[in-house]
């Protein structure tokens, strides 16, 4: 379990990035959700925590790929792989991150997934 | 050229060469639009977060945007990383940010750097060093102005000081409350001369006889050729049977309640070096901003602006844009006229001022004045030199 920081520190509408390998970003919504994905665009290196927060939604900055933070679905193009989500929990005000299991994709990954049909 | 060599009625322009040389225009831009303060667009323009315009001032292109927080900013309009032009379009909004169409450096709309790929591997690049690079800005009247110099000279002189010049005090324009006005009417002339050959002909009126048959019939002592900017505080009076500032003598529309019995049924006129006139009725105001392009190229943005009634109402303002508008046709045409002259060998010492236009020479004055730490360069009255 990796703290991240204090619940106050991360008012509605922010987002805080942990400088992990690769770096984790924790968004707290409008509606007071935290959610932890990936930070980094699947479509080209950028940190989504520098993006624009609509709901449970993460636009990225750079192309405006959306990915879907409870799930890490790419809802809009250019990105076509999901970001991997993460586990948030909040403990006597301290916002901490629970890594998932998978694998993260390797640097350089084209975002370009191989359809079954090709 | 000599002046001495003139007989006394007449006084120098200045020679042709300041009206064609591109080494002129070019000290012009740095010296002159880039160094004072240019009245840039209409605050209006902005008419919400993210709405940005672009223009031309000096050689640069000037970005300018309204914030999230109302306020408006402006930046060169340039990408910080490999100097793309960000923003192509003269006008349109965005919501959130400029992205930079090259490498995607995407600029906050107060010109923070908030993202570029690869930037979060880069964490020792300032996102605001790294910005885009702001330029100085002032809001008067409902215009917006901006200064490129490194350290803007006094807008109350530059600016505010013009109107004093001319008006005798700068409360003389209070009445028309000009920033709440609104635009009516927006027309666009790109002329094919000089921005001096404009800004000479707006401040004289000895041609006012020869070419506006309506402006002399609504003001009938333009016609002895004296111009309301040959005097200080002079506003020229409408004649005894126009009803009001219109291309017929026509009733106007809705008079600008705080104008004063002084102010009512006269004309004034300013020019606020050095690129902006404005014309001053009981009913509305005309705002003229030009955008030098080239030596031989000049865009003029005209604004006619009414209270903001009138225009809401959708009040028929044809008539009261037409008189303004033929004469601004009227004075382009001659100035498109002069232009291929300036270039004639009979103009390589100038021409001649008569004296109802010798306070021209003050213009002259002006710029050579402003153009003097490039004279090593380009001595003005040494033609030929380029």
């Amino acid at each position: 379990m990796i703290p991240v920081c204090r619940l106050v520190d991360l008012p509605r509408g922010e987002a805080f990035r942990l400088e992990t390998v690769p770096p984790v970003a924790v968004f707290h919504t409008d509606d007071g959700e935290l959610f932890a994905i990936d930070d980094t665009c699947t479509h080209q290196d950028a940190a989504l925590s520098d993006g624009w927060l609509e709901g449970c939604a993460i636009e990225c900055p750079l192309h405006a790929s959306k990915f879907d933070l409870r799930t890490g679905l790419a809802d809009g193009l250019p990105a076509r792989l999901p970001v991997r989500t993460h586990q948030v929990l909040v403990e006597h005000g301290m916002v901490y991150v629970l890594l998932c299991d998978t694998p993260p994709l390797p640097r350089g990954t084209v975002a370009y997934p191989v359809k079954a049909s090709e | 050229m000599t002046a001495n060599s003139l007989p006394e009625s007449l006084i120098p322009t200045l020679p042709g060469e300041h009206y064609t040389g591109q080494e002129i225009f070019a000290a012009e831009q740095r010296l002159i639009f880039e160094s004072m303060w240019f009245c840039a667009v209409r605050r209006s323009d902005l008419d919400g977060p993210g709405a940005y315009r672009t223009v031309t001032v000096g050689r640069e292109s000037v970005l300018l945007v309204r914030g999230h927080d109302d306020a408006v900013r402006a930046f060169l309009n340039v990408c910080r990383h490999r100097g793309a032009r960000l923003c192509a379009e003269e006008s349109g909004e965005v919501r959130r940010a400029f992205r930079c169409p090259y490498h995607a450096w995407t600029y906050g709309l107060d010109g923070t750097l908030l993202a570029a790929p690869n930037l979060t591997r880069m964490p020792d690049v300032d996102r605001t060093t790294y910005g885009l690079a702001g330029v100085a800005v002032r809001e008067w009247l409902g215009y917006v102005w901006v200064c490129l110099a490194r350290e803007p000279p006094s807008f109350e002189e530059q600016v505010i000081g013009e109107v004093v010049a001319r008006l005798g005090d700068a409360g003389a324009v209070e009445p028309y409350g000009v920033a709440e006005l609104v635009v009516g009417r927006r027309i666009s002339y790109d002329v094919r001369a000089n921005w001096k050959l404009i800004v000479e002909n707006f401040m004289e009126c000895y041609h006012c006889a020869t070419i506006h048959p309506e402006l002399t019939e609504v003001l009938p002592e333009f016609a002895e050729g004296y111009a309301a900017q040959y005097f200080v505080g002079h506003g020229a009076e409408f004649g005894a049977d126009i009803k009001g500032f219109t291309v017929d003598g026509s009733e106007g529309v809705a008079r600008i309640p705080t104008v004063t019995a002084e102010q009512d049924r006269r004309y004034f006129a300013i020019t606020i070096k050095p690129q902006v006139f404005v014309n001053l009725v009981p009913d509305h105001v005309i705002w003229h901003r030009m955008y030098p392009l080239a030596p031989d190229r000049t865009l003029v943005e005209c604004d006619w602006l009414y209270l903001p009634e009138v225009v809401a109402a959708g009040t028929d303002l044809s008539r009261s844009v037409e008189l303004f508008d033929r004469v601004n046709r009227q004075d382009f045409a001659a100035c498109e006229r002069c232009q291929p002259g300036m270039s004639s060998r009979l103009y390589a010492n100038g021409g001649v001022l008569v004296p109802s236009e010798h306070h021209i020479g003050a213009f002259h004055a002006f710029v050579l004045d402003r153009l003097a730490p490039a004279s090593r360069g380009v001595s003005p009255g040494t033609p030929g030199g380029g």
